[in-house]
């Protein structure tokens, strides 16, 4: 483990997960993982191998059918399932494929969502969130004169990299990424990953990354491979 | 519960989709307007209306149903029955427990406003509202016998002042074929506005009526037999009847005996009504029409609050993204179903604030237009604890018809998984 000693509570461990939507559905079966505090993780899954539920299921939106995640020494698997937004609030910041962000609300307000929701989050911001909502849209390249327009007004690149930074504010321990690079050109693509490890290695935020695209791979310390359903 | 978040949300949300918006708010505005102007003219009417006549105990005419009777006396409509006596009026003079009379006699018209030949005791002690007397706005009352003295509406109406000279018209309409043009009334005095059927009346005094109708007997002026002002002056006139009375009682208590008696007079069929009685009486007819009006408005507002649901269900679909992304970061299902019943409440609230302007702007306006074309004297004024609980039931009904929203958005937001839109 290049990162973090045994001792250490471990970002994410989960074991013998396992997953179905409905009775007549074939039964989704995840591989275990576990992940150090600060470490990146790269999973590669083409679709329809139950990247999203998968992530669901991290994020405590799902309740597994069998399995343990333990999520910074929380066995989110048992929490309630208003215990698991607060700990999503809390400890985890998010970033879908697109439509990260809500419409209706600026740049930086979007970035400072997670620190309206949560104190942990807010009380780690430095030295409040609006600052530091600045900071992360300065160090992400967003335009300045961009931070008070509707997100609705940014380029698609724009928008993944104002996400990155609402999922970085606060300085989660965890971030769960779902494909955040596939509607982006191969520029953009490289260019959010370089920022996004390289603020989360800054913050000692762990990153799971979900892909269909092995390429992105070599960015990150560990991959698997997520495989189809089983049974 | 994260309130401020959703309020905050709430705001620009709205905000957000204001264009779409305003269109529910202003049908609910409308909708609640009419409900609440409904209810405060149903009052201020009835107010008006009670406001008619005041300390007047008995009113005695010709044998007739009591509405009637009130309608043609009070509210000048219609036609009385028949006259009462003149000595049958000077009967109920002498009884010692009427402290006062009020003759009147009607029957002519100036222009479409009503003529009431009556005398000095009209000024004494006619009273309406909350016991207000008659007033003269300028001149005094009339004292020759071709004196007319004009109510607020009616000078206003055709503007005329005191010194003008007008002919009145034989019989009732808007326009008589047979005027009084041998013997024109001078304008002697105006009354103040009272906001009753007083405003839209002409007084002059019984020897007038009289006098102007000397050679009329056939119902048509006889040329060379009728009167003309020269000739008239200084006659006396006594009328061989007239039409009404207004009486006032010394002792209230006895106003039932008193009213029996009369009604069971020998010297000719009388009948004595409380205006009281009469007018709680014509207000129940109407009553019934104006609470069946308040009722369909009620429908109203609750097919617009329908309405408001149904636009917040259609935006729901279009909300998926933004719910997954509000739960992804960590806000439960209960501030998603929250955040619609903020938008919903504040919708209400905003369509009554502007429901309360709009209301308050037609009042002030109508007002005027109101009191001149119907008599109807509508204030503005603030609202009562009626019209308040009216108000504050739209925002609650609201808060009701709300938890449809909320209770779906609830429940999808539940079970949907992460950066899930529910769209599969």
């Amino acid at each position: 483990m290049p990162h973090g000693s045994p001792d250490t509570t471990p970002a994410l461990h989960v074991s013998n997960l396992s997953f179905r939507w409905q009775a007549d559905l074939p039964l989704l079966r995840f591989p275990d993982i576990h992940i150090a505090a600060g470490e990146h993780l790269f999973i590669h899954g083409p679709s329809g191998t139950g990247k999203s539920t998968f992530l669901s299921l991290l994020a405590g939106m799902l309740t597994p059918l069998t399995g343990t995640i333990h999520m910074l020494g929380k066995d989110i698997h048992q929490a309630r399932s208003g215990e698991r937004d607060r700990f999503r609030a809390d400890h985890i910041g998010v970033i879908f494929q697109q439509f990260n962000l809500v419409p209706y609300l600026t740049a930086e307000a979007n970035v400072t969502l997670p620190c309206k929701l949560s104190a942990t989050r807010r009380e780690a911001t430095d030295p409040d969130p609006e600052n530091e909502a600045r900071r992360l849209l300065t160090a992400l390249a967003i335009p300045e004169d961009h931070w008070q327009r509707k997100v609705t007004s940014l380029s698609i690149g724009q928008q993944q990299r104002v996400a990155a930074a609402r999922a970085l504010i606060g300085s989660p321990e965890l971030i769960l990424a779902d494909e955040p690079t596939s509607a982006l050109d191969a520029d953009n693509r490289d260019r959010f990953l370089d920022l996004l490890l390289t603020l989360a290695e800054e913050r000692g935020t762990s990153v799971l990354f979900v892909s269909h695209d092995r390429s992105l791979a070599p960015h990150f310390h560990h991959q698997i491979e997520l495989g189809g359903p089983a049974e | 519960m994260k309130l401020k978040l959703a309020l905050f949300l709430a705001r620009c949300s709205l905000w957000h989709r204001r264009r779409v918006l305003a269109l529910v708010c202003l049908t609910l505005t409308l909708s609640v307007t009419l409900l609440l102007g409904i209810q405060y003219l149903r009052t201020e009417v009835k107010q008006s209306f009670t406001n008619t006549i005041s300390d007047t105990d008995l009113i005695i005419g010709a044998r007739s149903g009591q509405i009637n009777q009130l309608l043609y006396t009070v509210f000048h409509i219609g036609n009385a029955t028949n006259n009462i006596r003149w000595s049958t009026f000077q009967q109920l003079e002498e009884d010692p427990r009427i402290s006062w009379l009020i003759p009147i006699s009607l029957g002519d018209s100036y222009r479409g406003y009503r003529v009431v030949a009556t005398d000095k005791r009209m000024l004494d002690h006619f009273r309406y509202g909350q016991g207000s007397p008659l007033e003269l706005a300028r001149g005094r009352w009339f004292d020759k016998v071709f004196d007319v003295v004009l109510g607020a509406g009616v000078a206003r109406g055709l503007g005329h002042s005191p010194g003008d000279r007008i002919v009145l018209s034989h019989g009732g309409g808007k326009t008589s074929f047979s005027n009084h043009e041998q013997t024109p009334f001078t304008v002697i005095g105006i009354l103040s506005p009272t906001g009753t059927p007083v405003d839209q009346a002409v007084y002059i005094s019984l020897d007038g009526m009289e006098a102007m109708h000397v050679g009329w007997s056939s119902g048509v002026a006889i040329p060379g037999r009728t009167l003309t002002p020269e000739k008239a002056d200084g006659l006396s006139f006594t009328p061989d009847a007239i039409t009404a009375a207004f009486a006032g009682l010394d002792q209230k208590i006895l106003t039932f005996r008193v009213q029996r008696e009369i009604n069971q007079s020998t010297l000719e069929p009388l009948s004595a009504i409380l205006p009281g009685v009469a007018l709680s009486e014509l207000w129940r007819l109407m009553g019934q029409f104006e609470r069946a009006l308040l009722g369909i408005t009620g429908f109203v507002v609750i097919t617009s609050l329908i309405g408001l649901i149904a636009v917040l269900l259609t935006l729901q679909a279009q909300r998926a993204h933004e719910i997954a992304v509000l739960r992804a970061i960590g806000a439960s299902p209960s501030l998603i179903a929250v955040l619609y019943v903020i938008e919903c409440v504040a919708l209400a609230v905003v369509a009554c604030m502007f429901a309360v302007i709009l209301g308050a702007l037609a009042i002030a306006t109508l007002s005027p237009w109101m009191l001149a074309s119907y008599g109807l004297h509508i204030p503005l004024r603030p609202l009562n604890s009626f019209e308040w609980a009216l108000l504050a039931s739209i925002p609650a009904t609201a808060f009701a018809v709300a938890l449809i929203p909320a209770f779906s958005a609830w429940r999808q937001s539940r079970a949907m998984g992460l950066g899930d839109t529910g769209e599969k």
